[in-house]
């Protein structure tokens, strides 16, 4: 099974994400975001950050996460390559994600990202596995 | 295509009737004529419509010929609402707050940069942080970050970067009253510590460009602009910090529509009634980003001046670079507007949009007053950039507003599948244009043919007389982020 797919929309960009459960769909939607900002190929793992966030919702829960990993790039530069959920419930999600920081000579600049969205958010098992699509302003 | 319950209002205007959807309490005006109408998507008229069903909005759900799909909001929409109930939305702002544009004029001609011109886009993208990861040159103490925040544009003044007489030639004199920095986030601050003086990515850009026509003699005068003449424009905004203020406050928001019982056709139009602790925070947070974002464009602007005396070895005064104006296009303010002859104070969301004053208004600066507000529309980097003038019509119509720049056509991966094989940046020299660029992707998704043109949008504005040509201007050197 494919990790996650590019979502080709107007003006923006999304990531398509799958998973066996909810978890995993998770974890390729962060993997799929931060491949959008970098070629994780060159991505080591050498050092980690724990990132929990809380919400209301399973939609809050994502997007929120993923604007919390988005912080960490934009304000530390921090680039994740693996993500271990450590918790993960209707409205808390521990997780620790592993990585680098980015170098720009080391590293490729693809999208800067923004935030991700609630813009056509959608989470949802089809024929046992999880899909998820989300958007992000760039 | 458009659907059917699009009517054709005149040469300039679609109307979207307050019956086509539940709960729309005004109409839906495109401002688009027969060519950009084909350009129309679904969706975005899906969301003039659905912003029209806000509480409190007044006139109509307006919609700028550049109009393209946002989130809740379509880009280059403009709504006004009343602050006895109405409401405001950070998604009627963007993410990017006050993402704007500056144009500086200067005394040099288009032959005597044309031998230089490698050098000085080489000078100015050394000098200005851009791109993915890019860090600024200044870094900001707690105490500065504050000060900032409470002046904008004034600060970068007070620290050496550039003149006082910049601010007059800045909307709202590059400083908006009432930020207040106890509402911003430990993350913002966080995000925005390393980025002020900081160009970012995507479509922001700073070019060198000639001025290759002008419509207006006696207005082009009047701004400094002559035939062939070099002026630098520089287009970004608030940065990370604009960002998170903006997702801080979605969440916010998004408890408030709960709170207040608003009922939302789309979740990212999620807004706060006027005058809610809820909107007033978040109406003090995104003043304090969009002073950040005039901070922002003062700085870029004065290490460019300085790239170009470097190169031209010659003296401020002979160089003659100074600042023509700066125009915010995601904000959202307070102004006075009359609404069925009356005199109205209405929160205008600007999301994609510029304003445009007319002659006389009281909000410009003298030295623009006789000729009313200049208006920068930029361009895609292979095309032109146009200046404009603020109307009488754009005050009654669109409340003093009109459209920000080309709007997209392409989605970026669309474009960078196209631009495959190709060498853009070879492209865009043989057409005598110098670009640099950090990421390698990003001259792809933003080529030109990815964008409308931006000629056609100008147009439907002029002939709507919601604004007015003075000149067009070509690019001749891009920095792109």
């Amino acid at each position: 099974m494919k990790a996650f797919d590019v979502l080709d929309i107007s003006g923006d960009v999304g990531i398509m994400a799958y998973g066996k459960n909810l978890e995993d769909a998770f974890r390729n939607a962060a993997v799929g975001m931060y491949s959008l900002i970098t070629d994780l190929d060159a991505i080591e793992e050498k050092r980690s950050i724990d990132i929990s966030v809380e919400s209301h919702s399973m939609e809050g829960l994502l997007v929120a996460w993923l604007n919390d990993l988005i912080f960490h790039f934009d304000a530390y530069g921090f680039i994740g390559k693996r993500i271990d959920i450590q918790e993960m419930g209707d409205n808390k999600i521990k997780t620790m994600v592993t990585g680098e920081d980015f170098d720009a000579e080391r590293h490729e600049g693809k999208l800067l990202i923004k935030a991700a969205t609630y813009h056509q958010l959608k989470i949802e098992k089809k024929d046992d596995i999880w899909e998820i699509d989300v958007i992000f302003d760039i | 295509m458009a659907p059917d319950k699009l009517r054709r209002i005149d040469e300039t205007k679609l109307e979207i009737s307050e019956d086509y959807k539940p709960g729309m309490r005004v109409n839906g005006i495109i401002y688009v004529d027969d060519i950009l109408e084909k350009e129309l998507e679904n969706q975005s008229i899906e969301q003039v419509a659905n912003v029209a069903t806000l509480p409190g909005i007044i006139g109509a759900s307006l919609a700028m010929p550049d109009i393209h799909t946002g989130y809740g909001f379509a880009i280059g929409g403009v709504a006004a609402f009343d602050l006895k109930d109405g409401i405001i939305s950070p998604g009627g702002v963007g993410y990017d707050i006050n993402c704007g544009v500056r144009l500086l004029r200067s005394n040099l001609k288009r032959e005597e940069v044309l031998p230089r011109i490698k050098d000085l886009v080489g000078v100015i993208y050394n000098e200005i942080p851009s791109g993915v990861g890019s860090k600024g040159k200044i870094r900001l103490g707690p105490d500065d970050e504050r000060k900032l925040l409470l002046k904008g544009a004034r600060w970068a003044v007070e620290q050496g970067f550039g003149d006082v007489s910049d601010l007059e030639r800045t909307e709202s004199g590059g400083c908006i009253e009432g930020a207040d920095p106890s509402l911003i986030s430990n993350k913002a601050f966080e995000r925005g510590r390393a980025q002020q003086g900081t160009l970012g990515s995507g479509n922001h850009f700073l070019e060198i460009q000639y001025v290759d026509e002008i419509y207006d003699e006696k207005a082009a005068n009047s701004l400094g602009l002559f035939k062939d003449q070099i002026t630098v424009m520089i287009h970004t905004g608030s940065r990370g910090f604009g960002h998170q203020v903006c997702t801080d406050f979605l969440e916010v928001m998004e408890q408030a529509v709960g709170k207040y019982r608003i009922e939302l056709p789309d979740k990212e139009l999620a807004c706060a009634p006027f005058n809610s602790p809820e909107a007033q925070d978040y109406l003090a947070a995104m003043r304090a980003a969009a002073n950040y974002a005039w901070a922002n464009r003062q700085c870029i602007m004065h290490w460019t001046k300085e790239a170009f005396l470097r190169i031209f070895i010659a003296t401020p005064k002979a160089l003659g670079m100074s600042l023509i104006y700066d125009v915010a296009h995601n904000i959202a303010k307070i102004e006075e507007h009359t609404v069925n002859e009356k005199k109205m104070k209405l929160i205008v969301h600007r999301k994609g949009a510029t304003r445009a004053f007319p002659p006389g208004h009281l909000e410009l600066p003298e030295i623009y007053r006789p000729i009313g507000q200049p208006v920068l529309i930029p361009g895609d980097m292979g095309r032109a950039s146009f200046v404009l003038l603020g109307t009488e019509k754009a005050m009654k119509e669109t409340f003093g507003s009109t459209c920000h720049g080309a709007g997209r056509v392409m989605s970026r991966h669309q474009a960078i599948r196209q631009a495959k094989g190709r060498a853009i940046w070879r492209e865009m020299e043989d057409k005598g244009i110098i670009v640099r660029s950090a990421g390698r992707e990003t001259l792809a998704e933003e080529m030109s043919e990815a964008y409308k043109d931006i000629s056609n949008v100008v147009d439907v504005v002029h002939n709507a007389g919601i604004s007015k040509k003075v000149a067009r201007l070509r690019p001749l050197g891009v920095i792109k982020g």
